[in-house]
């Protein structure tokens, strides 16, 4: 098949490659830029499990063509923690034992940083509905929600 | 100073700082170099003799590396027990299920492999097939395998008392047969392997699984290679439930592949693979029989039970066992006759699951609940006067020796309102009951015992090497955290090695409850064995007696005057000097009936001890669209004692998600053999805003062998949740709704039937 060559950001870094352009962002992602902290979990959009930040709205990767976000800035797992600094989210989802086997944690992690970006204190219901998207087959979810509000109360207080 | 304890705190999980980061790797996520991309080809047939593969078109592809077909394999066939041995991986003469390998390919990029898979001919002459367990049974049906009769894999017989004696003497005599549809795992991660051959005949193999030892030896097995020569290495696993106890043909495929290219080859399956071709749920009908007197008591019960179990035999006589031993554990049962049978069907294999017999647990749950209701009793009080305690025996022979099942009943009750509820809220609203317990291990024979090995650096830091395997629910950090807590240092000094098969010690693996109670009793005594080295060079060089000294805070200390201490390096390093390496070493096997069998002979000490635990779970029905929403589940869990209680809390939240919220959502639906909801759109898997509240508690009934104290964490809430539904869904209905799962279909089904009836 031809490929196309297309420019992508991803945390912040430029990659520029060629790509069919039957390609998923996902596998871009995991099979070129060897990012396999997005996960697949379904492969057709029901899971969550592959979750990335574009222009910091979660989306889909298994579902987002390659060469359809170029230009775009797009976030994945990898480009949370500063260093061996965790993201607040990421420090609360291991504090709050929102982690068990882990496949989903990638995308719920990017999921409620989003929900918090947008809005600083969201309620539990809020919390439930924005990672309705998501499925958790290990936890039942309620150390995930907690870890969300965690990490809201978190990222309000401003670290020293 | 006082004694350090680690053990009771909710510490954070060693594991998931990685996985936060997503730099945890999975199977998938692994690539070496020249690494093959491997398919498999798979039956479109229920049930047909295969005629002739030829496979020739696809070698001649550009890009393909190597086909494999059964005929690559030795003709070995797997069964967990001698007398199953009836899985060929990829078979030659016939296939049994739509969605079994017939044969795989590996090429050098996954659009190559896939057209190599076109290209491969296969002529089938295609046979009737039988897919429910009414089918299968028909005089004269086909039959799956010859060597089955009637299609019968599995006769589970099991006898105590005289029960027919007893039911004359019954005051009440319950019969009804309860049904559930089999669910899907859904383990997140997709099943994948990856394998690595090398000519001097050693092969290098990574999958999800959840004992990397058994693995490796039904590799030894079927590939004819000698034991030490298969390394099955650690990787993170994305959720195993059940799903991942046995050897899959992916594996067998895998290392074939790898085998003949010469190639590290990896598979990874689809979604649908995953839900099709490893394991699923066995579909189940309970027939029960209960006999109890006019105070409650329970006096006979009749079982028979017939368990759909697909093609193959897989982990059949622990599947059709299980329900019933999990019940005897709970209640005190004088005369009893079980029949379980396990049915083989032209359907994919169904394998032991997290929340495994539903159908049969829940009826008898609601037996329970009608007994109670005709008698006037609460459903409470007959569950406390019927339960286990501790210092009895079970109808089949095992002795419990502690029990947290009245607490946890008491704990659970208190926290539900149950007394102000039960009976008293509104139409269409209700509360029930449901109790359990669970054994902390199968019996697997010499396979059952686990040891582990512990070294303390010079730096005071450790490695521990162990055969614990973690699908997410938190062992290896179990593991650390006891051998952090005994060696007196933190968590981050403690590394663990663990489930690679060529470096650490024999472990039963994490499928049977085993790894809190047998595990890590393995891991306390090597710790406890390292602890008693250091000791012993510190009390030398201190110059006092070995008794008078403690660890804490990477110091040694002298008890009785902490401020006289000592850096555990220091003592590390002296006994290094003298030749004394602080080397421990611990091995654990339960105290169980060595001959005791599944079929041959079920009686006698199953586990060296259980858990106990009960849910209470309160609902709402929508008489009009047939919606049942859970409100609130108040779960109490007897894990003798909490290792670290927020990681036995997730194993009770996650319980109640797949043993709760998907009694109300979770079947796999069917066209004949054909499975119409293998992927995550047509399956409902509870979401986060399906979810109730969930309550959890955590009973202490401190088992007298367990580690600490502690013993399995929280599967009796998987296999108890669903009973809590189904009474709840009576208290709220007036409907006992035998069916399960509970879908608005069923739901106004039972509710019209009502209706009429009362007309
Ligand atoms: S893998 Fe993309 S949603 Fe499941
Ligand atoms: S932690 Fe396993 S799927 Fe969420």
């Amino acid at each position: 098949m031809n490929r196309i060559p297309i420019t992508l950001l991803v945390n912040g870094e430029p990659y520029s490659l060629a790509v069919p352009p039957n390609k998923t962002l996902l596998e871009v992602l995991r099979d070129d830029l060897e990012l396999m902290g997005t996960r697949e979990g379904c492969g057709v959009g029901a899971c969550g499990a592959c979750t990335v930040l574009i222009d910091g709205v979660p989306a889909r990767s298994c579902l987002t063509l390659a060469v359809d976000v170029q230009g775009l800035s797009i976030t994945t797992i990898e480009g949370l923690a500063e260093g061996d600094e965790l993201h607040p989210v990421q420090e609360a989802f291991v504090e709050r034992h929102a982690i068990q086997c882990g496949y989903c944690s990638s995308g719920m992690i990017l999921t409620a940083k989003a929900l918090l970006d947008k809005k600083k204190r969201p309620t539990k219901d809020e919390i439930k509905r924005a990672i309705s998207g998501n499925i958790c087959r290990c936890t039942g979810y309620a150390k995930i929600e907690d870890a969300i509000a965690t990490a809201a109360k978190k990222l309000a207080t401003p670290s020293k | 100073m006082t004694e350090a304890s680690l053990i009771g705190k909710s510490m954070v999980r060693s594991d998931t700082v990685a996985k936060a980061a997503g730099q945890a790797l999975y199977t998938a996520d692994l690539k070496l170099p020249r690494m093959l991309v491997g398919k498999v080809l798979r039956s479109p047939h229920p049930h047909a003799r295969i005629l002739n593969i030829d496979t020739s078109r696809a070698e001649r592809l550009r890009g393909v590396k190597a086909v494999i077909t059964g005929r690559d394999g030795h003709g070995v066939k797997w069964g967990v027990f001698p007398y199953t041995q009836d899985h060929d991986m990829v078979p030659t003469d016939k296939v049994r299920y739509i969605g079994e390998e017939v044969a795989a390919v590996a090429a050098v990029d996954e659009e190559t492999a896939l057209e190599a898979l076109s290209l491969i001919d296969v002529e089938y002459e295609p046979l009737p097939a039988v897919f429910t367990i009414e089918e299968a049974l028909k005089e004269g049906a086909p039959l799956v395998h010859d060597q089955y009769k009637n299609n019968i894999n599995v006769h589970v017989h099991i006898e105590v008392g005289d029960t027919q004696k007893a039911f004359k003497e019954a005051d009440i005599v319950l019969e009804d047969t309860f049904e559930a549809a089999g669910e899907m795992y859904g383990m997140l991660e997709p099943y994948a392997v990856v394998a690595h051959y090398t000519p001097d005949g050693y092969l290098d193999i990574w999958m999800p699984n959840a004992g990397p030892h058994v693995r490796a030896k039904a590799l030894s097995n079927l590939l004819k290679m000698p034991l030490n020569k298969i390394r099955v290495h650690h990787i993170n696993s994305g959720g195993a439930f059940g799903g991942r106890s046995e050897i899959s043909p992916g594996d067998f495929v895998t290392s074939l592949l790898a085998i003949k290219s010469g190639r590290p080859v990896k598979l990874v399956y689809t979604r649908e693979e995953t839900s099709i071709a490893t394991r699923q749920v066995h579909d189940i009908v309970a027939r029960i029989k209960t006999g109890a007197r006019k105070d409650g008591t329970i006096i006979a019960k009749e079982f028979k039970v017939y368990y759909n179990g697909g093609a193959y035999s897989s982990t059949g006589p622990i599947a059709t066992s299980i329900p019933f031993y999990v019940y005897e554990e709970t209640y005190r049962l004088p005369n009893l006759v079980y029949d379980g049978y396990r049915i083989l069907t032209n359907r994919p294999i169904r394998g032991m699951y997290r929340c495994h017999g539903r159908a049969f647990l829940a009826g008898n749950a609601m037996h329970m609940d009608k007994i109670a209701e005709e008698l006037g009793m609460d459903p409470m009080d007959i569950r406390l006067k019927n339960g286990i305690r501790a210092g009895e025996t079970t109808a089949t022979g095992s002795k419990i020796i502690s029990c947290g099942l009245q607490d946890a009943i008491k704990a659970a009750a208190r926290k539900s309102g149950w007394k102000k509820k039960r009976g008293k809220l509104p139409p269409y609203r209700g509360i029930g009951m449901g109790c359990l317990a669970i054994m902390c291990g199968f019996p697997m024979g010499f396979r059952s015992g686990s040891s582990a090995y512990i070294r303390v650096n010079e730096d005071g830091d450790a490695t521990i090497v162990s055969g614990v395997v973690d699908n997410g629910q938190g062992n290896e950090s179990m593991m650390v955290q006891i051998a952090a807590h005994i060696l007196g240092i933190p968590m981050d000094s403690v590394n663990l090695v663990c489930s690679d098969t060529e470096v650490t010690t024999h472990d039963p693996g994490a499928y049977s409850q085993a790894a809190a109670f047998v595990t890590g009793n393995a891991v306390r005594l090597a710790a406890e064995d390292a602890r008693d080295k250091i000791l012993t060079a510190a009390a030398q060089y201190m110059k006092v007696d070995k008794t008078r000294l403690a660890l804490k805070d990477k110091m040694v200390y002298l008890k009785d005057d902490p401020e006289k201490a000592i850096k555990l390096t220091r003592a590390v390093r002296y006994a290094m000097s003298k030749g004394q390496h602080i080397q421990g070493y611990g091995t654990y096997i339960p105290k169980i009936s060595f001959d005791r069998e599944w079929v041959k002979n079920p009686y006698g000490q199953m586990a060296g001890t259980f858990s106990y635990g009960t849910s209470i779970a309160e609902l709402e029905v929508d008489p009009e669209t047939g919606i049942v929403r859970l409100l609130r589940m108040v779960v109490a869990h007897d894990c003798g004692n909490p290792i670290n209680p927020m990681a036995v809390e997730g194993q009770l939240e996650g319980s109640v998600a797949m043993g709760g919220t998907a009694t109300i959502l979770e079947e796999h639906v069917w066209d004949g053999g054909l499975q119409l909801n293998s992927d995550f759109l047509e399956y409902k898997m509870p979401l986060s805003v399906d979810m109730p509240d969930i309550d959890t508690i955590l009973v202490r009934s401190m088992d007298p062998e367990g580690p600490f104290g502690a013993k399995e964490g929280g599967l009796t809430i998987s296999m108890s949740a669903y009973k809590a539904i189904a009474n709840a869904f009576y208290d709220a209905t007036g409907v006992w709704l035998k069916e399960f799962p509970y879908t608005p279909d069923r739901v106004l089904k039972a509710l019209q039937a009502k209706e009429k009836g009362r007309r």
